[in-house]
Order: C-alpha cells, then sequence, then structure tokens
C-alpha cells in the first residue's frame, strides 16, 4: 500500500464534498496544565468532526488572535493540543487560560498522515511535534500496527507525552543537553534503529532540519515517509495562498500539513525557507 | 465542439476562467497549478509599492453562505514581487494579470509600470478593497484620480481593467476611466461586512470588518456586471464573485462578462471548480446549440 495514495501532491487535490463548517466552534477549557517546560497541555471540550490524525485546527481566542494547531488527541469529545510558548497568542494562553475558560476553534483542516494497515511504523518527533505523532500512535495501535517513536527534545525538563506514547509504542528519547536519553539529535536516533530494525513506514513532525534528515535516512532505506510540516497560515482552507511551498505550489494548509517523502524531496523550501506574513521568503530559522 | 476561447481587451484566453485577485496569487508554483486546473488567465494578489505584513488572524472565517476576509492587502511589495512575476511568466502560458494597489495615483502607476516591466500581460486597480483605510474603496471614491492613473499606465501598451464596488459609483467611476482609456471593468470585489460571534459576544475578524464573498453576494455582482454592460456595451468586463461553478459562470456571462473570475468558492471545491466549469460550459453550450462564448456574452440584455 505504501503512503502515497492520500497525500501524493497536487494533483489529488480534494474536490467535491469538501465539508466547510460555519464560524468557529466554541469549547470549554476542561484541563489545563504545564506538561513541560514551556509547553501548556491545553484540553478542550468542543464538537468537531472526527479528525484524522495529522490534521489541525485553528485556535482562537476572542480579542487577541487565532494560531493554527496540531491535534494531539480528539477522544469522548474532548481536543488535546500541546502548545509551545512562542509570542503573542501562544504567550496568553500560557499566563491565562485556565479550565472553564472558553476557547473557539475551526476545523479540522487540512490532510493527515496515512496510516499503514499492518507492519512496523518509525515516528520521529521534535519538541511539540510529538503532539501530531501521539493521535497517530493511537491510531496506529487501534490497528494493530507496532511502533517505534523516537522524540528528541531540548532537555528532559522539555519532554512532553512520554507516559502517553509509551502506552502506544516503544519510546526511544534523544535529549540535546543529554538530560534524557541519548545525547544529540533525534535523527541520529532514528537512524541506528532504522539500520538495525525493518520498519514499513517512517513519520516525521518536528524542526525542518531533523525532518530533512529523516527523509533522507528513509529515502536511503527505501522506507516510504510522510512528514507534517508548518508555515504563517491565515484562512486554512485552501484560498489565501499565504502558506504556499515552492516550486510545487503546495498549500501546507490544504494539500498538506502531511506531504509523502516522494512530494518533499521536490520541495525547495524544505528546511531553507519560511513565507512571511507580508509573502517573502526568509531562511528558515 | 463548442469554442471555449475568448477575447478580452486584445488578451487571448483559451477559455473564459480568470483567478481573481488575492486568492492563491503571490506563487509561481500557484499560479502554474491555476494553469494546469484549467483557468484562462492568472491574476496577481493586489500587489502594493511597500511589502505589507496585513492583519493579525483572524483574518478569514467561513460563513453560512459565503466567506468573509481582512487579510488587509498583504502582499511582499512590487520590488521582491518582480522575481515572482517572472518566474510566473517563465512557466506560464496564459495572460498574467498583476493587481496593483495603492494610496494614490502615483502608487497605481509606479506599482503597474514596475510590473509590467517585469512580465504582466495587463493590469488590473485595485480600488475596491473594502477593509484598508486608504487604499482601495477609498480611492474608488476619487473617480478623477483613479482615471489619471488608468491614462498613464495605459501609456506601458497593456490592457488596463479597473476592479470596481458596490462602495462607490461604480457607473460614475467606470465611465471616468473609459474616457482616460480603461480596456475594461471587473466586477466586483467584496462586499463590506462582518460577523460576530454570539458566544465570543465579539467581531470575528481582528479587523473587525472585512469583505463578504462566496455564493451569497452573486446576485450583487451580476447585477453589476448586468448594468455595466448597459451602460458601456463595448467594454469588456470580468464578473466576480461567488461563482461556484458552470451555471454562475453561464449568468455572469448573459449578464455582460466576456470572462469571469473564480474565487473564494476554492475553498469548498478546490481547483477543480476550474474543470467542473468548462466542461459545464461545454455541454450546456453543445445541448443548448451555442458555436462559442461569444455568443452568449450579454445574451440576456436582447429579446
Ligand atoms: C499546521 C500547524 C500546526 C501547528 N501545531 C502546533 C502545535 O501542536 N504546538 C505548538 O506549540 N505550535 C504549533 N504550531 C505553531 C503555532 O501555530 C505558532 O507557534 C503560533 O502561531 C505562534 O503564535 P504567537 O502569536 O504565539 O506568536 P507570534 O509572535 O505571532 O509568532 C511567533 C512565530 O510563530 C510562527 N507563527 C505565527 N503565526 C503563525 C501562523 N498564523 N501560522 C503559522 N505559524 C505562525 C512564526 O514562525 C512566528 O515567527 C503549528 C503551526 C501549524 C502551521
Ligand atoms: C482571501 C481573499 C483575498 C482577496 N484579496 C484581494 C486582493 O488582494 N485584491 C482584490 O482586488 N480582490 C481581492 N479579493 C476579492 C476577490 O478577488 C473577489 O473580487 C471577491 O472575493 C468576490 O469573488 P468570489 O465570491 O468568487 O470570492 C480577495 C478575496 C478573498 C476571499
Amino acid at each position: 500500500m505504501g503512503l502515497e495514495p492520500k497525500s501524493a501532491g497536487p494533483r489529488s487535490a480534494q474536490s467535491a464534498g469538501f465539508r466547510l463548517r460555519a464560524g468557529h466552534a466554541r469549547g470549554a477549557v476542561v484541563g489545563a496544565r504545564v506538561a513541560a517546560k514551556q509547553v501548556l497541555e491545553l484540553k478542550l471540550e468542543v464538537d468537531l468532526d472526527e479528525p484524522e490524525p495529522g490534521q489541525f485546527v485553528m485556535l482562537w481566542v476572542p480579542g487577541v488572535g487565532e494560531v493554527p494547531m496540531s491535534i494531539a488527541d480528539y477522544d469522548g469529545g474532548v481536543l488535546t493540543m500541546y502548545i509551545t510558548r512562542r509570542g503573542r497568542v501562544t504567550g496568553y494562553l500560557h499566563d491565562h487560560v485556565r479550565e472553564g475558560v472558553r476557547l473557539f476553534v475551526r476545523g479540522p483542516y487540512g490532510r493527515g498522515f496515512s496510516a499503514i494497515e499492518r507492519g512496523r511504523a518509525l515516528l520521529v518527533g521534535g519538541g511539540t511535534g510529538a503532539a501530531p505523532l501521539h493521535f497517530l500512535a493511537k491510531r496506529l495501535r487501534e490497528r494493530g500496527v507496532d511502533c517505534v517513536a523516537a522524540l528528541g527534545f531540548r532537555s528532559a525538563e522539555h519532554a512532553i507525552l512520554l507516559g502517553e506514547m509509551a502506552r502506544l509504542c516503544r519510546v526511544e528519547v534523544a535529549t540535546d543537553d543529554g538530560s534524557m536519553g541519548f545525547g544529540g539529535p533525534v535523527h541520529e536516533v532514528a537512524a541506528k534503529l532504522l539500520s538495525e530494525e525493518r520498519f514499513d513506514a517512517v513519520y516525521a513532525c518536528g524542526p525542518e532540519p531533523m525532518i530533512a534528515a529523516v527523509l533522507e535516512l528513509a529515502r536511503s532505506k527505501g522506507v516510504p515517509f510522510e512528514a507534517s510540516l508548518e508555515r504563517y497560515m491565515r484562512c486554512a482552507v485552501g484560498v489565501c495562498g499565504s502558506c504556499v511551498l515552492e516550486p510545487l505550489g503546495l498549500r501546507v494548509c490544504r494539500d498538506g500539513p502531511v506531504f509523502s517523502g516522494e512530494v518533499l524531496s521536490r520541495v525547495e523550501d524544505l528546511g531553507r525557507w519560511w513565507r512571511d506574513a507580508d509573502g517573502r521568503l526568509v531562511p528558515l530559522r | 465542439m463548442p469554442r471555449l476561447e475568448v477575447e478580452l481587451a486584445g488578451l487571448r484566453l483559451r477559455n473564459p476562467t480568470v483567478l481573481a485577485s488575492g486568492v492563491l496569487g503571490l506563487s509561481a508554483g500557484l499560479a502554474k497549478r491555476v494553469e494546469e486546473a484549467g483557468a484562462g488567465a492568472f491574476t496577481t494578489k493586489t500587489v502594493t509599492r511597500e511589502p505589507r505584513r496585513g492583519y493579525p488572524n483572524p483574518t478569514f472565517v467561513v460563513l453560512e453562505h459565503g466567506y468573509l476576509n481582512a487579510v488587509g492587502l498583504a502582499n511582499p511589495g512590487i520590488d521582491y514581487f518582480c522575481r515572482e512575476l517572472r518566474e510566473m511568466r517563465q512557466r506560464l502560458s496564459i495572460p498574467i494579470i498583476l493587481s496593483a494597489g495603492g494610496g494614490s495615483a502615483e502608487e497605481l502607476v509606479e506599482v503597474a509600470k514596475r510590473g509590467v516591466e517585469c512580465g504582466a500581460q495587463a493590469v488590473e486597480l485595485n480600488v475596491s478593497c473594502p477593509h484598508v483605510s486608504g487604499m482601495g474603496v477609498e480611492l474608488g471614491h476619487r473617480a478623477e484620480e483613479v482615471a489619471s492613473a488608468v491614462g498613464e499606465i495605459k501609456r506601458l501598451g497593456v490592457p488596463v481593467f479597473v476592479k470596481l464596488s458596490v462602495h462607490h459609483d461604480y457607473i460614475r467611476l467606470a465611465e471616468a476611466c473609459l474616457d482616460a482609456g480603461a480596456s475594461g471593468f471587473t466586477a466586483i470585489n467584496t462586499v463590506r461586512g462582518m460577523a460576530i460571534d454570539i458566544y465570543a459576544r465579539k467581531p470575528v475578524l481582528s479587523n473587525v470588518y472585512g469583505g463578504y464573498s462566496g455564493r451569497a453576494i452573486k446576485p450583487i455582482a451580476v447585477r453589476v456586471v448586468y448594468e455595466l454592460y448597459e451602460a458601456f456595451p463595448d467594454a469588456p468586463i470580468i464578473g466576480v464573485g461567488g461563482v461556484d461553478g458552470w451555471e454562475a459562470a453561464l449568468e455572469f456571462i448573459l449578464a455582460g462578462a466576456s470572462a469571469v473570475g473564480v474565487g473564494s468558492e476554492i475553498a469548498r471545491k478546490d481547483l477543480g471548480l476550474f474543470k467542473e466549469i468548462l466542461e459545464g460550459l461545454e455541454e450546456y453550450m453543445e445541448r443548448e446549440g451555442f458555436n462559442s462564448i461569444e455568443e452568449l456574452v450579454g445574451l440576456a440584455h436582447r429579446s
């Protein structure tokens, strides 16, 4: 089967039948806790169309702003997100959002991961990139697919989802400062796993240099690959063009955020260029 | 086989569909995909002299019968965009229409001039964006100033379209622009609107006001096209507003549009919308006995 059908790229664009709900769905915060250094775990009771692993939502804080967020879980009507403090909106969420607060969501949007039906999967995450991989791991386990998760963080203090992931997959940790697990980049853990074990699919989410490195590894082993990317987004439904990747003209919000390795190997922006709010390309930091 | 080709102010279009401005319009890669999807011409997002970051999110929301946006004319500025235009010209064979924006006639002319140098084959003046103060609709109220820009841009030797809004006296503006040498019109831009979330009890858009688009504005847009055609039967019109299929495209053509803009309904149908329109037009023409689109343009006016 491989990973191609769902995210083969431009040609497989969604056509008729794309359901769009009007406005935002309102949700009540039923959990807001610091999950790790600079990471807020937010649980929102909200009525959404059933999301696929890898899809995202636009989270609106009235009077503050709206940001794209990956879905770490959606279970029993509760949406879980892991939010790193970055700037205005994420900072506000960290500082002011407590249980009982009302927040608003539109989505789910985008194309998610195509979970394999059988075999073994390797999941490679960096930082809050672990969030969508958690939702994917749940789906894989439901199907009886074995998984190994290699999760990288800056330090032990920054680690999230280790317990939850350990219930679903075998977990290998890497930290930049060596305070937990392997001391070094997580793609080195992935390299070792890929050389010692057999996998039928590799999924990645996290910083783009890591994604680019794991893409190379998967390609050299001939293992189907998918990764989830981020770009500056506005409409989130594929019309404004803000989040486009060149030279293929792929909209991260609609054609992605998950793309196949085959597509990503032709994306020149990967790991190099970020498209700013004004549409100019700036080096990816 | 009926012919879908149309002539639009000297531009040859393989079919009457045009990508509307502001939708997927800043990247050569996306422009290529729009061409591959079947579009007859491509309009860029509105470009200004200086880069603009636009408004903070929320800038877009799906509503029951349409869409509301206040992106705020975010664009990289004409100097940066020049590179993209050159690449578009290299990779595309359909005509590229540069949408030029600005706060004055002088800025419109400067942007248009640079854009044509960089490969744009036509210019559309956005004097109708409803949510950026000092640009768009406000400029459109000053018919003489817009007309003077038209006159100067006309000298660049490419067709000049003026994009109209229901928020100004579009017949008077159209007349002033035609006198100054405008090649035709694009009608309409979004309609000023807003949305309030009843549980947040706040406006949804960060900018409060935005532009309403999509299916709901189609009857308004068809009316404006009909009026323009009646007033100026020789001026070609690109009809825009809520085109979500071939039937809507035909309505615009029958009202007097030579070409039809496709915009925010791409949110529902994605790029497949172009093909859907083209196949529908062809079938309709075959069934109803028309050989060319041109036979249908403005037909609703004749008895
Ligand atoms: C599909 C997708 C999924 C994401 N999932 C997660 C997640 O699970 N957890 C998480 O912590 N973060 C996630 N992000 C990133 C998150 O959206 C940004 O960190 C957030 O928008 C920052 O907003 P701010 O106001 O706090 O910061 P700002 O000060 O506004 O910006 C800080 C930086 O965040 C990025 N950013 C800002 N606005 C946007 C935007 N509208 N779209 C994309 N990037 C933006 C830019 O790099 C910017 O420089 C995701 C982004 C995308 C596109
Ligand atoms: C997200 C978005 C951005 C737009 N940006 C521009 C723009 O930059 N310049 C412009 O002239 N029109 C802009 N428009 C207006 C469209 O070109 C079009 O006139 C309007 O949306 C009506 O057509 P529609 O109903 O098919 O979308 C924008 C519309 C949308 C939805």
